[in-house]
């Protein structure tokens, strides 16, 4: 959809030229890794027989994602709440390429977050697989489970009638995913309620994949299933957002 | 039969138990400007949404250029050039950027964009800012390149929404011309609202006055105002204006009164200001009417609304 590719550089456009969210996301990446990583590390060596930096690691990309995906929602709501969408909902283009373009900004957002933090977390002492198409395919793991989130912010930001409502109700499910998550742990470690509520979450999957695909630890869920799940996640949270997005279109 | 640039046919907007139009039949030809001129909340913005294809009406229908807004909105879409109440530009981009962007949103070929922006920046005035960011411009300037934006698309159908709202004498004469050029010279079809008598005078060819949601008379502004009589004395002042209505009804040569009490002011049509003026004045404080202030005018559109919705144009 070519608006979807419109929306999409008027984005990018804007994001190279705010320094300060540049900055900020850069640094942000940068501390996250660092602090979050050398603490940890003085009190575990290593997690099943990996280091403890490759092993937090895809977690904090994944949730650093998730604050990606509110930031895009922040900017749809943004966008309604001063109007400016109107100049799209006027326009020959489908609804639901105004929701991929946000989606798309922040995937891209991610992606350069994420390869940031990996170069941060190689010079750290993290080990990388040594498999060029494991890490691009970590990557694109990477981008739809962007897009998945985008869609559940996009969609209360479609519904959201001011910004701290937006928070309020991002923050419900903010940091269940963090915790709820074999983020800081491993699965095994688990007791098993927990890891029926953890094996809800996507952002579990996305970081099992990673770790396998990019750093070359054992993967704990099937890669095909992984992917299929970060996938249906992304099509479904899409489609939320779509239809709340359609109802706040009804008036 | 003169082709439309917009017909609604009983259309109806509710928002829960709130009726905001209703039973609108509303009828622009082409080729010409139309006003909508009412207070504010009097559904002028509701009934654009509904043009611009923003919100879907609750019954009736509406059309563009013979294209119904729901059924056929992409190609309604195509056909109209828009801007609305609120700015809605994005302060981080410059105005080239905004206008440039549009024109992709629209799929316009690059040169086709190029040309275009180099036209409409000469037109609205902003060579010399085109190209520093919109945040630095000032409220005329923002609006000068809302109106550029919306005719980078080279609309058949232009629709804007209180176009000089909040702008300074200067800049809304300046507006006012772009507006007329563009329908002298190219033709284009304009449906505009107001809630200023004085933008529809000046620029409207049919004015509809719309008031509750609902349209309560249309017609050329000449007409609508001749209807009325050819003299107006108005009357500021405090008293019994029920009582100043009978009285000032007896003068001869006086035609009609019409009194809005809560904006302390009354209207009484004559067919001769000049010469009645002493008598409706004589008359109307022997009756212990405190007078505060007296205008002769020819009537006005103002007036026009007076008389058929019972009250002033308010703000």
């Amino acid at each position: 959809m070519y608006a979807t590719y419109v929306i999409w550089t008027r984005h990018m456009r804007k994001f190279v030229q705010q320094t300060e969210e540049l900055v900020g996301l850069a640094l942000q990446s940068v501390l996250w890794v660092v602090l979050f990583g050398v603490g940890m590390r003085g009190m575990i060596s290593d997690v099943g027989g990996s280091d403890y930096m490759s092993f937090i690691l895809p977690g904090i990309i994944a949730l650093s994602a998730l604050g990606g995906a509110v930031g895009g929602g922040m900017v749809l709501l943004d966008e309604r709440l001063r109007g400016i969408v109107k100049e799209y909902l006027a326009a020959p283009i489908p609804r639901l390429s105004i929701l991929l373009g946000s989606a798309a900004s922040t995937a891209t957002k991610a992606l350069l977050q994420a390869t940031l933090m990996l170069i941060v977390g190689l010079l750290m002492g993290a080990r990388l697989a040594i498999n060029p198409f494991g890490w691009i395919g970590a990557l694109i793991l990477l981008a739809i489970f962007a897009i998945g989130f985008s869609g559940l912010a996009l969609g209360v930001a479609a519904v959201s009638r001011s910004i701290a409502g937006y928070h309020g109700m991002i923050f419900l499910f903010n940091l269940p995913l963090l915790f709820a998550s074999n983020a800081l742990y491993p699965l095994e470690v688990l007791p098993g309620w927990m890891r029926a509520i953890v094996l809800i979450n996507p952002a579990t999957y996305l970081i099992d994949a990673v770790r396998a695909l990019a750093f070359g630890v054992d993967a704990t869920l099937p890669l095909w299933a992984s992917g299929l799940v970060l996938a249906i996640f992304a099509a479904a949270s899409m489609a939320f957002a779509l239809a709340l997005f359609r109802r706040s279109l009804r008036g | 039969m003169t082709e439309l640039a917009v017909e609604t046919i009983g259309l109806v907007k509710r928002y829960g138990m709130l009726t905001a139009l209703d039973q609108v039949h509303l009828q622009a030809p082409a080729g010409q400007i139309y006003a909508l001129l009412g207070p504010n909340g009097a559904g002028k913005t509701t009934l654009l949404s509904i043009l611009t294809t923003l919100l879907p009406p609750t019954s009736g229908s509406a059309r563009i250029l013979g294209y119904d807004v729901v059924r056929d909105a992409s190609e309604v879409r195509r056909r109209i050039g828009v801007t609305f109440q609120e700015m809605v530009l994005d302060p981080l981009l410059t105005g080239r950027e905004t206008l440039d962007f549009h024109g992709r949103l629209y799929r316009l070929p690059a040169s086709v964009r190029r040309q275009r922006i180099a036209e409409l920046v000469e037109l609205v005035q902003l060579t010399d800012a085109i190209d520093r960011p919109v945040k630095s411009y000032s409220g005329g300037m923002k609006r000068r390149l809302e109106l550029a934006r919306g005719l980078m698309t080279d609309p058949q159908v232009l629709v804007l929404d209180e176009p000089t709202q909040g702008l300074d004498p200067q800049n809304r004469v300046n507006i006012w011309s772009y507006v007329r050029d563009l329908n002298r010279r190219r033709g284009m079809s304009i449906l505009l609202t107001t809630h200023a008598m004085d933008e529809a005078e000046a620029l409207a060819d049919l004015v509809g006055i719309i008031d509750h949601g609902r349209l309560i008379v249309t017609g050329r502004p000449s007409d609508l105002i001749a209807s009325l009589g050819s003299d107006v004395i108005r009357v500021r002042g405090s008293g019994d204006f029920q009582h100043l209505a009978t009285v000032a009804g007896t003068v001869d040569g006086v035609s009609r009164v019409e009194t809005d009490p809560a904006g302390g002011l009354a209207l009484i049509y004559t067919d001769n200001g000049s010469r009645r003026l002493p008598a409706v004045l004589n008359t109307i404080s022997n009756n212990g009417f405190a007078i505060e202030d007296v205008t002769l005018a020819r009537p006005s559109l103002g007036d026009v609304f007076l008389h058929y919705t019972g009250t002033a144009l308010r703000d």
